[in-house]
């Protein structure tokens, strides 16, 4: 077990070093710099020259990947040239709490009420319950959350006044985005965990088990619900990456300030060392992930327990 | 056994996911009351203003920011020698008074007692003289405005290309006086002592922050009719009433809470829900909004141009420029497509922009460009013979909503008009704006705002010659503005540049106007001289009142 952690860190290093390199040279090949153009555009070639300079954006691209290469071995992501003088770890950590909080509260409650429903679903399979929980599951993946975001916020926030409208102030701000993103989750998860528990009661295991006699709750507790997660904790990865590293449209729609606009923004601006930072961040993060996802499989189903025993 | 490891690692990754400082912003300026959804600035004795601002507070350093946001905070913060007062007109700031010389070159300001920091020193004329002559200098000056004090201070253009900063005709003769010597008469300097390039700051200060100079509110130094409580990139900043301003006794309101929202959407149910005293209206919600008593517009000093690219294929023809000048109709796409205060462009200057003798520049000139379908069909017949076969023509646009909407207007109206197929090429701005660096197109959308009340802001930039400004090189026309720049009468001086605007639009068709820039705004009827001043530094703070 210790091993296995052991390789996949080596891997997850790996994989960042790749990931960066790629990364730094596709974004050099954007155009523009991260200045304001218009402006140097008053400027002699010469002054313009001395404030890349400043910046050591004057050196060949290789040098510069040198030197952020050796910088980020050194755990320094740099400073960002939008946000004059911040460090970029400070500015991804002050961002990543409200993406995180979110997108955690989505993610649990997406995942509480999509298996809910989807067990409702398989177990009263061909009922109206079943019905009910399908088109549920289908409204959910095909409105887009902006739109639901839009209508929480005309609705609940302005019209109602139950909730604030927009804005990152106290707790009860967050409430709104989480809802609206959680819907996707909801209808995902419902969706997949219908389909896989239909076919593990289909198994012959289940129907031993019912031979033996075992109560309805004991056979879904023990046997159908447990073995149908699997399916579910491997798109729960991507689900968790996906929201807990914030989106873009649904922060801008409630004015909070999170990491998925800072992204897009850095992009936008080839604010290079922010742009580099997130992707570090969030690859790291996405392999994590995915090793937790692997450890988790083993937990969930015995036969896939992880190189026991031969470590 | 392994049940108790991997229940350990998820709880990591949960709790790394959220490793940081745990606070939402803001809620340290202020108790959350954003249920009840009422406005509380009349109740109390403390007045309040919600403002917002449509993007992040990126940049607070004054040698560094260069986009209204972060202008918008340091106006409000800080104070140059002059501010512009609710007419638009500059009044004595952290300067008492002015003497001029007869030449109209050297400037002698006397800073007033009572100016001082908010540490409680004074400021002194070595503090306009440190910050000045960092922006001038590249290595510090990093965001592109030294033009600004290279065009007109004695010796600045030498010490940003690496010459002596004691050449440099910006003088500390004691605490009190500065005295500022000019290449050229410039009657618009005044104005731009209000700019936040311009604005004074204590070397000893910058010093002992170091890297952190301006990073946060408790990293810089104010000077202004505010101080800043907080500040946040990303979610905004919360200013307070300077009790040490010098004009303390005519500021108002006490607090600004400035919010960033970048959904015009989300800012007009803020506004609707109390949160916010005024609002920007998207053009989408203007009708519905025109009969609501808060509904104003207002104009800015920034007018949108095709700028032609002179050496590249088919425009380089006069009659196809000419051509496209005259065929389409701003005034249709200002008032149905644009629809939020936008008005169609006659001429590069924008409206009421200062002309002399009380007279607008525009006013005197007249328009120079509008829609005439018959003719314009005329040019581009008389261009197709020159060239010997019709040319394609290509539109290089930003890929901002705005701009591919006016795109799309121009292609529709050229086909109607001269019976062309417009190819629009929709870029980044970045790449738009490398394209153009490079040559490397044929025309762009493209838009320049004033940094200050002359017409010179805008001529002065077709006499560089850069691709970026068309490859334009005409002697006759960098006469003009060479001439212009020094001439001491005012009379003759307004001629030199009528003169030039004519040539850039009419006689070489360099660019075309499309549209001169306007908002549509709701404002709280209880928020007044709420000042947003169409060019320079966007909004003061300072005169608004809260009844």
């Amino acid at each position: 077990m210790k091993r296995y952690i052991g390789i996949r860190i080596i891997y997850l290093i790996l994989t960042l070093f790749i990931i960066s390199t790629v990364t730094f040279f596709l974004m050099k090949a954007l155009p523009g710099t991260p200045f304001d153009e218009e402006k140097l555009a008053q400027l002699p070639q010469e002054q313009k020259q001395m404030i890349y300079a400043s910046y050591g954006l004057d050196k060949p691209v290789f040098t510069q990947y040198v030197n952020y290469i050796k910088n980020v071995a050194k755990g320094d992501l740099g400073t960002s040239f939008f946000y004059t003088g911040q460090k970029v770890k400070d500015i991804i950590s002050s961002r990543l709490f409200p993406s995180a909080l979110i997108g955690l509260q989505a993610v649990l409650l997406g995942l509480a009420i999509g298996m809910i429903l989807g067990i409702v679903a398989a177990y009263r399979h061909n009922t109206g319950w079943d019905y009910a929980t399908m088109i549920i599951a289908v409204l959910g993946v095909s409105i887009p959350n902006f739109v639901l975001a839009a209508l929480l916020q005309y609705f609940v926030g302005l019209k109602w006044g139950l909730l604030p409208v927009a804005f990152w102030e106290s707790y009860p701000s967050s409430i709104l985005p989480s809802i609206a993103l959680c819907v996707g989750v909801i209808a995902l998860i419902a969706r997949f965990v219908r389909t896989e528990m239909l076919e593990v009661l289909d198994q012959d295991y289940v129907t031993t088990a019912k031979a033996k006699g075992l109560g309805t709750m004991r056979i879904m507790f023990q046997h159908v619900i447990r073995n149908s997660l699997i399916s579910v904790i491997t798109i729960l990865g991507p689900i968790v990456v996906n929201l807990l590293t914030g989106s873009l449209v649904i922060e801008n729609i409630f004015g909070i300030p999170g990491i998925g606009s800072l992204f897009v923004d850095s992009i936008k601006m080839n604010d290079y060392s922010t742009i580099m930072g997130i992707t570090i961040f969030y690859s790291a993060f996405y392999v994590l992930v995915m090793l937790v996802v692997d450890l988790l499989y083993g937990l969930v189903d015995p036969r896939i327990r992880l190189a026991s025993g031969k470590g | 056994m392994k049940k108790k490891k991997l229940g350990l690692l998820a709880s990591l990754l949960v709790v790394s996911a959220m490793f940081t400082g745990c606070s939402f912003s803001g809620s340290d300026s202020k108790p959350a009351d954003s249920a009840s959804g009422q406005t509380t600035s009349s109740a109390g004795s403390a007045k309040e203003l919600k403002l917002y601002v449509e993007n992040e507070i990126k940049d607070l350093d004054q040698w560094k920011a260069s986009d209204d946001v972060s202008f918008t905070v340091l106006n409000n913060v800080n104070e140059g020698l002059y501010r512009l007062d609710l007419k638009n007109e500059p009044q004595p700031a952290m300067a008492e008074k002015v003497d001029l010389t007869e030449d109209k070159l050297t400037y002698t300001f006397t800073l007033r007692d009572n100016a001082k920091w908010s540490d409680g020193t004074p400021v002194t004329a070595q503090d306009f003289k440190y910050a000045w002559l960092r922006e001038i200098d590249p290595k510090t000056g990093t965001n592109g405005y030294s033009f600004i004090m290279t065009d007109y201070i004695v010796g600045a253009a030498d010490y940003a290309a690496g010459g002596s900063a004691d050449k440099v005709g910006i003088e500390a003769k004691d605490d009190k006086t500065l005295v500022v010597k000019l290449t050229q008469p410039t009657p618009y300097f005044l104005r731009l002592t209000s700019l936040a390039p311009y604005f004074p700051m204590k070397e000893e200060f910058v010093k002992s922050k170091g890297e952190g100079y301006a990073i946060g509110a408790d990293s810089m130094l104010y000077n202004g009719p505010y101080t800043l409580t907080s500040v946040d990139a990303a979610s905004g900043a919360v200013l307070t009433k300077n009790a040490g301003y010098w004009d303390a006794a005519n500021v108002a309101v006490d607090k600004v809470d400035l919010k960033v929202i970048k959904e015009k959407s989300t800012a007009l149910n803020a506004y609707k829900a109390g949160q916010l005293d005024r609002v920007l209206l998207a053009s989408s919600d203007v009708n519905a909004s025109k009969t609501d008593p808060g509904f104003g517009t207002g104009i800015n000093f920034k007018t949108t141009y095709l700028q032609f690219n002179l050496k590249a294929d088919g425009v380089s023809n006069l009659n196809i420029r000419k051509a496209l000048e005259f065929g389409f109709d701003s005034k249709l796409l200002a008032d149905q497509v644009l629809n939020n205060g936008s008005k169609a462009a006659t001429g590069m200057i924008p409206d009421e922009m200062s002309g002399i003798d009380g007279k607008s520049f525009r006013e005197t000139q007249g328009g120079l460009v509008g829609v005439d379908a018959a003719k314009a069909k005329e040019y581009w017949e008389q261009g197709v013979k020159e060239l010997g076969k019709a040319p394609k023509i290509t539109m290089l646009v930003a890929d901002t909503s705005e701009v591919k909407d006016v795109a799309t207007f121009m292609q529709s109206e050229y086909k109607k008009n001269l019976g062309i197929d417009l190819v629009i090429d929709t870029k980044t701005s970045k790449a738009r704006g490398q394209l153009m660096d490079n040559s490397n197109y044929q025309m762009a959308i493209t838009a320049w705002g004033a940094d200050y009340d002359d017409a010179m802001t805008y001529l002065d930039l077709w006499a560089n010659h850069t691709p970026y400004r068309g490859n334009y090189e005409s002697t006759n026309y960098d006469k003009l503005i060479a001439d212009a720049k020094k001439e001491t009468d005012e009379k003759k001086r307004l001629d030199m540049m009528l003169a030039a605007e004519k040539t850039l639009l009419n006689d070489d068709v360099v660019v075309v106007p499309i549209y001169f820039g306007g908002y549509s705004f709701l404002l709280n009827n209880k928020v007044q001289n709420l000042e947003y001043h169409p060019y320079g530094n966007p909004v003061d703070f300072k005169y608004a009142d809260v009844k």
